[in-house]
């Protein structure tokens, strides 16, 4: 392929190492190939799109420090950042330069930067859908455990409002070290045990929430009364776990990498042909792709690369993502998703139990998540899976 | 008064008391994203719209006395102002002092900290204003008791009751004209002084 031009040089940070490196990595894959697919169809304005990268570690000091780094070698904007106290330490570089961070991870709402694209879930679409569903079909009595970090803190304040507001109880809120030690996980476990008949609401993440859950299978607990529910335990995570030992838990996010549709299957034949055939997809990864895309597309449509004409585009087109159409907010800088539930079957692949008739507009501001999303679900059973 | 619910957020009156510049579309558009129902006001009005529950006001010199004007004249208890500033130096700061300022957010003006000094600045002022509620309850009934022991005093002078009985009758009195014991102590003391002459 001939590209006329000066390049458009973007920069990626996802760690490869550290706590989070498993989901971190099915990010950066996904980002390669979108990148790959870019070019392979002619660049961008006939530039070649070069991708630069990184591996901050799972530590904000490295996230900063590399964030500095690709943005003096030429990135025009960084793609990246997984926990939000990485995002955080990359956010002040990338505003101070006058670049853009695309951020394609679910959190915990109640931040808007001019200088972020924020593509992955906020709270109102995800744990509303989630909490319907558990107080649906898991009763009343719930159990929080989470990483002792801000994510956690936040998501289990929503969730709780969400579940008393429909009648159920949490009997208990623990939070251990984002490594934490075995004694640690065998201490929740116990705890679990005598709280009685609980589902357990998860907010820990990477290697921590795998030796969670594998300790929670070794337990023994009966997973259809009793499973985990989380907003983050996803695709990557049940392969490292092994996928007899997942069966029953639940997440809420908008992607699942089994959506039966056209751009889903292309999407999904194309990482697995790139990266290998058993390769998990997970909703960060797919956010982390489609994120490029519309990166791509705002520079098509404007015809520049400054951060400006970027902000100024985004919001004016749909883009046909893997999970549906999403479309960046303008006022909020976050997407319009659309929430999903489901369940790890027999064979460890999610099997989707609701999903959102249309794309749920981002509320990242939102105290109080009261209303049902009850209106906009159709359920799977009717035969859209 | 109720403290402060963080789910009551969307539910707060916000008025900008800004010109519509980057600085005041910045406020205007997290306030939107916040949830909370907005309105712009510049130039400074007569006086605030009804029911603003914070304000956050723009502390401009040439508009010194149409600001202080307008925040003097609106209702009582005042809604939470919140100074926007972009100085601190001591004249500004007793401009900040004078229009009563529970806190203060700086220019240029960023999305991040607004919503944390709406929260503050709301929950100070209705803690604030509880706690002068309080404080004029307190005198009212001090007043009272003071009066309530001048009026059993008059009672004891001129009838040659004794105390017991002097409380009785003003509470007696009191029941029958449906007045607190506090007000017609208040009369028994003013009678008094009619009668009391020169």
């Amino acid at each position: 392929m001939a590209f006329r031009g000066a390049p458009v040089t973007i920069g990626m940070l996802f760690s490869q190492t550290g706590v989070t490196a498993v989901l971190e990595s099915s990010q950066r894959k996904a980002a390669m190939l979108a990148v790959s697919q870019i070019n392979a169809s002619g660049g961008l304005l006939e530039r070649e799109l070069v991708l630069l990268d990184s591996d901050p570690a799972s530590n904000p000091a490295r996230f900063k420090t590399e964030a500095e780094r690709l943005l003096d070698e030429g990135a025009e904007a960084l793609f990246g950042c997984y926990m939000s106290s990485t995002r955080k330490a990359v956010l002040p570089v990338v505003e101070a330069r006058g670049s853009l961070l695309f951020y394609p991870t679910l959190y915990e709402g109640f931040e808007y930067m001019p200088s972020c694209i924020y593509s992955g879930a906020a709270p109102n679409q995800n744990a509303g859908m989630l909490a319907d569903y558990l107080t649906e079909m898991h009763g009343t009595r719930y159990f929080f455990v989470g990483s002792n970090y801000v994510f956690p803190y936040e998501s289990n304040r929503i969730m709780r409002d969400l579940l008393s507001n429909r009648g159920a109880t949490v009997t208990d809120e623990v939070y251990i070290s984002l490594d934490p030690s075995e004694d640690e996980i065998a201490r929740v476990i116990k705890m679990v045990s005598s709280a009685g008949p609980v589902v357990v609401f998860s907010t820990l993440v990477g290697d921590g929430a795998v030796r969670f859950y594998k300790a929670y299978d070794e337990a023994g607990f009966d997973r259809t009364a009793q499973p985990i529910a989380s907003l983050t335990f996803g695709e990557p995570e049940i392969q490292a776990l092994g996928s007899g030992s997942a069966t029953g838990h639940i997440k809420a996010a908008p992607y699942f990498s089994v959506i039966d549709t056209p751009a889903n299957r292309a999407f999904v034949a194309a990482y697995r042909e790139a990266f290998g055939p058993d390769c998990a997809i997970c909703a960060e990864a797919e956010a982390a792709y489609f994120q490029v895309k519309l990166f791509a597309e705002a520079v098509r449509r404007s015809g520049k690369t400054d951060r400006m004409s970027i902000i100024r585009t985004l919001p004016t087109f749909s883009l046909e993502a893997p999970q549906g159409s999403v479309r960046v907010d303008g006022s909020t800088h976050h997407t319009h998703l659309w929430p999903r539930v489901a369940v790890v079957g027999e064979n460890g692949a999610f099997q989707i139990m609701r999903e959102s008739a249309r794309p749920v507009a981002p509320d990242p501001y939102l105290v109080a998540l009261e209303n049902s999303l009850d209106d906009l679900v159709a359920d799977a059973n009717l035969g859209r899976f | 008064m109720a403290r402060f619910r963080l789910r009551d957020l969307r539910g707060l009156f916000v008025v900008i008391v800004h010109p519509r510049d980057p600085d005041g579309q910045a406020m205007l558009e997290q306030m939107e994203r916040i949830g909370c129902k907005t309105e712009l006001v510049w130039p400074p009005k007569r006086e605030l719209p009804t029911n603003a529950d914070v304000v956050f006001l723009g502390l401009f010199f040439d508009n010194r006395k149409d600001l202080t004007d307008m925040i003097r004249r609106s209702e009582k208890p005042g809604p939470a102002i919140i100074g926007v500033v972009d100085y601190e130096n001591p004249a500004m700061l007793e401009f900040v002092l004078e229009i009563g300022a529970i806190a203060v957010t700086s220019k240029p003006v960023r999305s991040f900290g607004i919503l944390t000094n709406l929260v503050v600045g709301y929950a100070n002022s209705l803690r604030e204003q509880e706690a002068q509620d309080r404080i004029a309850r307190l005198e009212k009934k001090l007043l009272g008791k003071r009066n309530i022991a001048e009026a059993k005093t008059v009672l004891i002078r001129m009838h040659g009751m004794n105390e017991e009985d002097a409380y009785k009758l003003i509470r007696e009195r009191a029941m029958d004209k449906r007045m607190t014991i506090e007000d017609m102590a208040q009369a028994i003391i003013d009678a008094n002084h009619l009668l009391s002459g020169p």
